[in-house]
């Protein structure tokens, strides 16, 4: 299936993002709330593109707006440009702090905010991704609560989560760094909870936290005798193969 | 006036919608079923009590109806029970003073039917409400109810009943006005099991109650509907989304459904045919987000109620994932009429692209207000000052705002719009679920606008950055506008941040959101103005940028306004003018509104 991106011809299949065809051809489409490893959202709109089909021309989200016939694709007219650059402008008002929010900001040559009143330290734009890791562990420790201009992210009634196995990938997939992790001396802090770090039984470095580790466990039944840190299951792995041939 | 002395037959209808029932109308109802059980046994044909659901006339509430005569009594109080049953219900007189007031003439007529305000309507979606006992699904069934429902289990294919409501024009009425037949044809054309019918009874918008009359008043007619809607999408299972708020309407739609199934009218095997199906009520926890489609749906799968992209259809992709028809509570509600008396007769009625009937709050400024409902296509003009009555108090027009809070503000040169989906979106606004809410001279435009925001800004859910954000900045200009803090480039950015919210929004919320400050900024550019740069706010509503002055020419120094201004800041000998004092005047208003003369006017702000 043929489509148009900003005037390049792209070979694109049934169903397949705007987003995804766009970035295998080269093409950027800057973005907030997506991840690849986790279904889309939609929610922080960056990523809009214009489409034209049948001779109508629409605003689209191109993470999740799905490929099923010939289309024009316009990522950066300046109505688009116009758009997203107010995007980011709202963005930067809510939450400036975030180093990624910063780089966007120059980017788009957005100036110091003057007309609206900005709280300097917030630095979560609610993209949501970090509720969305978190329910695709399976656990949905934390989520968005309340609405409207209230609207967070916590975990049940804002206490530390019981939930929670304090793997931090909210904190990982947290596009600007808004969700504190702290760790020393062999414990990890997040959510307002302590977890116990287990040391890689190879290097002895601090990896995992004890629920974690248990969790993986229980969940897809790998009884690791011992907990081994990414690198140091690698290379006993391969010292494993390296018997067997 | 006298009418003929006939109890026989006679049956008392009292209003027990959720208004009514506020003024005492289930007292009324025991007080009178005392006094009919009383009866001694000379009578051979007792008169029949029942209560109704909502008549749209809260406002005249209680209402009691004597049938067959049609003896309409509105503001009834239990102190005037035992006048209405010695004379009415006993004797067939008409007590004058509790008929019902026609604005339009100054008289009392004896059934509401006479009036104006009734005489322009007609009666589809809301053709039984008043006139059943909305917990009798008998009286239901001998107004015709499920008489389509077995028309089309037994005569029609499910596709013939497609073809049909397509051909009927009708159009959804919760808002957006998607084609309803096209929706339904699209459902069944996927081949994927199971499929879904939902109704959609979140009614969010504040001062609108249709759907809740509806559900409240005649809860059947949306259950036949749905049945109906399935066989056609070969669903099995419905859901009812009913908010938590609309507790009548729950009781009412949970008793229906309850009774249909004991009918057979539900379940398996309905009505001998081998047709199934199943319904439930869900209770929603009260967000206005949640009207929205996708929204609805996420909440009844438990999920937070947030929307997701709709470039999938719920036809294809909805309720779980599943193929899903979504209708509104007043869509439904047209479906058994439709098939019932066909496709012909319903597309006779409304406007080329806008067939039908449409239910509206009507309520504001207006002499008459409460539910209406009118053919497609008449005129703002028609509904404001025909059926409502004009404007209260003698004022003057100055808008009317449609389509609930995402709805915009239309001014007087377009009164004689044509009430349709497509004219309300070309001036700007939209039919929305119908709302309509009138002002006049004394509202100030730009705070209306602030108004609505400060609700969406509150009500939107939140997952999208342009809706969240760009409506809270909105408000933060507004807010400022009014406080007298506006500045020059404050209207650009509004439309700036408008085009943003309205294009880039995920779902339906975010992308009307803007409509109040669009329209409003577009027939009222010289309001915000006057706020901008004199610092002054013409309609005396913004508190910062109003003071008020009596003008000496005027004042007959009747005292009025000096006895009821709560601050004590006006003074002045009987029969001369009076005077404000500036400094101690907190801009309440009430000089202007109780003022005869209309001495008092409105000036800028006072410097500080």
């Amino acid at each position: 299936m043929r489509v148009i991106i900003d005037g390049k011809e792209c070979e694109a299949g049934y169903g397949e993002y705007i987003l995804d065809v766009a970035r295998r051809n080269g093409i950027h489409i800057p973005t907030l709330c997506h991840s690849g490893a986790l279904p889309g959202q939609g929610s922080c709109r960056l990523c809009i593109v214009e489409v034209a089909e049948a001779g109508k021309k629409k605003v689209v989200v191109s993470c999740l707006y799905p490929i099923t016939g010939e289309i024009e694709v316009t990522t950066n007219s300046e109505r688009i440009y116009r758009m997203r650059r107010n995007i980011v402008r709202l963005l930067a008002a809510r939450a400036p702090s975030g180093e990624f929010i910063k780089k966007l900001r120059e980017e788009y040559g957005i100036p110091e905010e003057t007309r609206f009143k900005v709280d300097e330290k917030e630095k979560c734009i609610l993209c949501g991704l970090c509720v969305r890791a978190c329910e695709e562990i399976g656990l949905s420790a934390i989520s968005t609560v309340n609405r409207g201009t209230t609207k967070k992210v916590a975990p049940p009634f804002e206490e530390p989560p019981e939930d929670c196995i304090g793997c931090a990938s909210c904190a990982y997939v947290c596009p600007t760094g808004a969700i504190e992790v702290q760790e020393f001396e062999g414990k990890r802090v997040i959510w307002n909870r302590a977890f116990e770090l287990l040391k890689c039984a190879g290097c002895g470095r601090y990896f995992i936290t004890r629920q974690q580790y248990e969790y993986i466990k229980n969940k897809h039944g790998i009884d690791m005798k011992e907990p081994l840190c990414d690198r140091c299951r690698q290379k006993s792995t391969a010292e494993k193969l390296i018997h067997l041939l | 006036m006298t009418g003929t002395p006939n109890n026989s037959g006679k049956t008392v209808l009292v209003c027990c919608g959720t208004g009514c029932l506020a003024n005492n109308s289930m007292e009324i109802y025991k007080e009178l079923k005392k006094r009919v059980e009383a009866l001694g046994p000379g009578f051979a044909v007792r008169p029949v009590l029942k209560t109704t659901g909502c008549n749209g006339l809260c406002e005249k509430g209680p209402i009691v109806n004597i049938l067959p005569d049609d003896i309409f009594y509105c503001r009834v109080r239990v102190s005037d029970v035992d006048e209405i049953f010695e004379k009415t219900i006993l004797r067939g007189e008409v007590i004058e003073r509790l008929l019902y007031l026609d604005t339009s003439t100054g008289r009392r007529v004896r059934s509401h039917k006479e009036s104006e305000f009734y005489r322009r309507q007609l009666k589809i979606a809301l053709r039984n409400i008043g006139q059943i006992d909305p917990a009798s699904i008998d009286d239901y069934i001998e107004r015709g109810g499920y008489n389509a429902l077995k028309k089309a289990l037994f005569e029609m294919s499910p596709e013939l009943v497609i073809s049909e409501i397509e051909r009927s024009g009708l159009r959804g009425r919760g808002g957006a006005g998607f084609p309803t037949g096209y929706k339904w044809r699209q459902c069944k054309r996927v081949n994927s099991f199971p499929k879904y019918v939902v109704c959609n009874g979140d009614e969010g918008d504040p001062g609108a109650f249709m759907d809740r009359s509806i559900m409240e008043g005649d809860p059947h007619s949306v259950i036949e509907g749905m049945i109906i809607g399935a066989y056609a999408v070969g669903s099995k299972k419905g859901f009812i989304y009913i908010r938590d708020e609309y507790s009548l309407a729950v009781r009412n739609v949970s008793k229906a459904i309850e009774d249909a199934y004991s009918r057979g009218f539900l379940g398996r095997g309905i009505m001998g045919s081998g047709f199934n199906f199943d319904v439930e009520v869900v209770r929603g926890g009260g967000a206005f987000v949640c009207g929205e489609s996708t929204a609805l749906m996420a909440s009844i799968e438990g999920r937070v109620g947030e929307p997701r992209v709709k470039y999938i259809r719920s036809t294809e992709k909805g309720l779980w994932g599943q193929p899903t028809v979504l209708n509104n509570v007043e869509t439904w509600a047209n479906v058994p009429v439709i098939i019932d008396r066909g496709a012909d007769w319903f597309a006779a009625i409304g406007t080329d692209r806008s067939k039908g009937t449409k239910v509206f709050s009507l309520v504001g400024k207006v002499k008459n207000t409460g539910l209406i409902e009118v053919p497609m296509g008449i005129t703002l003009r028609e509904i404001i000052f025909d059926i409502g009555g004009g404007i209260t108090g003698n004022g003057k027009f100055k808008a009317v705002q449609t389509g609930g809070p995402s709805g915009g503000c239309i001014p007087e040169a377009l009164l004689d719009l044509p009430v349709d989906f497509d004219s309300l979106d070309r001036a700007g606004s939209m039919m929305g679920s119908g709302g309509m809410i009138v002002m006049d001279e004394t509202t100030c435009m730009v705070e209306v606008a602030r108004y609505y925001l400060k609700f969406l800004s509150e009500e939107s859910c939140g997952k999208c950055t342009p809706c969240r954000e760009g409506i809270r900045r909105m408000l933060e200009i507004l807010e400022d506008i009014c406080a007298g803090r506006g500045q020059e480039g404050d209207l650009e950015l509004l439309l700036e941040l408008s085009e943003t919210v309205k294009e880039a929004s995920l779902c339906g919320l975010g992308k009307t959101a803007p409509n109040p400050v669009l329209t409003t900024i577009k027939y009222f550019e010289s309001e915000y103005l006057a706020h901008i740069r004199d610092k002054r706010c013409p309609a005396g509503v913004c508190r910062k940028l109003t003071s008020y002055r009596i003008n000496t020419d005027l004042c007959r120094g009747c005292g009025l306004c000096a006895k009821k201004c709560p601050a004590g800041a006006i003074s002045g000998k009987p029969g001369a003018p009076h005077i404000i004092d500036v400094s101690s005047c907190i801009v309440c208003g009430t000089c202007r509104e109780v003022c005869r003369f209309n001495a008092v006017e409105v000036i800028g702000g006072r410097s500080e």
